[in-house]
């Protein structure tokens, strides 16, 4: 069954703990929809480097060990750089979890196909060294699945089947990049304080 | 076919004080035969940690996401790899302007005996300026530790990456 993006994203946002969570969106839907949301933690959502949301939160992840890493990355955009579940299996970060929005389709660019294969994010993730992966129905599940994840001491991913609607009024970028970067060195800045 | 090995390594140790110097605590690696060589002293240092990436725009990506929190990060690939990561270049790190330093071994250069890398020792240089990358080729062992500390600090003058290509006599 799959949930609207808004409501796995306003679970996540509801347990976000901002002493110590650190938010990377890749671009698309969730980038877009964050800076219209009450979100307590600094957060860098990209408008551009598709496939490049994890890899980010892995340098991040380790660089702040003491800080906890949620990437937000949508099924097509994982597909674009799948090698990098392999990369932070070997990596294993404590700090690292995944939430993979799977919703068919790149919604960004028109609603394509993503290439019609079911990809079991889930498997792939547990085959390439992740410590915890599970798929979700409910997004009332977010948050007890977020905390199994960081009970298992390494990387978690967590697969969100999501609705894809065409007609849905995803919000336009609001951000331009410096204003990205500006802001998110400034929101790391005061959670220093 | 078998690469015959260099000397005794002083310019890949000269590397790698060159990156704990400059405060350097990750390096995001694919590797090479080249590359190899280099990250046989880079693995014994306590100060940098060498991370294993399948692929280069990986590397470049994790180097990006270290520095967005305070850490300095240099990435270690090939020009083949490089070559792959046009678009994490241009829509990463340039884009964010996200001054990442990337060491990249240099095949296909007019100093490599292997025949099947010169098409892409032929592209390097001229990608790297139509992308409009910052770089120089690194200068022998004896200079390879003050290019690394030049290129650190013109990263933080112009907050813009810089790239040094390696040959295997730099290592030497």
């Amino acid at each position: 069954m799959s949930v609207a993006r808004t409501a796995w994203l306003e679970a996540l946002l509801s347990g976000l703990d901002p002493a110590h969570d650190l938010l990377v969106a890749g671009l698309g839907a969730n980038a877009r929809y964050l800076p219209h949301m009450n979100v307590q933690v600094p957060y860098f959502a990209l408008c551009d480097s598709m496939g490049a949301a994890i890899p980010l939160a892995l340098g991040m992840a380790l660089a702040k060990p003491e800080r906890r890493l949620t990437a937000l990355e949508g099924d097509g955009s994982l597909m674009m750089c799948l090698n990098c579940l392999v990369t932070v299996g070997a990596a294993r970060p404590a700090n690292l979890t995944a939430l993979v929005f799977e919703n068919g389709a790149y919604e960004s660019s028109g609603g394509q196909n993503v290439p019609p294969v079911s990809v079991d994010f889930v498997a792939v993730a547990r085959a390439s060294g992740w410590a915890h992966a599970e798929r979700l129905e409910r997004s009332d599940d977010l948050l007890a699945a977020l905390e199994r994840g960081r009970r298992a001491s390494g990387p978690c991913l967590l697969a969100l089947p999501t609705i894809y609607d065409p007609t849905e009024p995803v919000p336009s970028y609001s951000e331009r990049p410096d204003e990205i970067r500006a802001n998110f060195a400034r929101a790391l800045t005061r959670g220093k304080a | 076919m078998a690469e015959r090995e260099i000397g005794p390594r002083e310019g890949a140790r000269r590397i790698v004080g060159a990156l704990e110097s400059a405060g350097v605590t990750l390096v995001p690696s694919v590797p090479d035969t080249w590359i190899g060589w280099l990250m046989e002293p880079m693995r014994r240092s306590s100060r940098l940690r060498v991370l294993d990436v399948a692929r280069e725009e990986e590397a470049i990506a994790i180097a990006c996401g270290a520095h967005l929190v305070g850490a300095r990060a240099a990435v270690v690939i090939q020009n083949a790899g490089l070559l792959n990561s046009g678009a994490v270049i241009g829509s990463l790190v340039q884009l964010y302007r996200v001054p990442c330093f990337l060491l990249v071994s240099y095949r296909g250069d007019a100093r490599d005996p292997i025949y099947y890398h010169a098409a892409k020792g032929r592209a390097t240089e001229p990608t790297l300026r139509a992308w409009g990358l910052r770089f120089a080729r690194a200068q022998g062992p004896s200079r390879i530790a003050t290019q690394i500390a030049e290129a650190y600090a013109e990263i933080d003058t112009t907050q813009e990456p810089s790239v040094l290509l390696f040959s295997a006599e730099d290592l030497a």
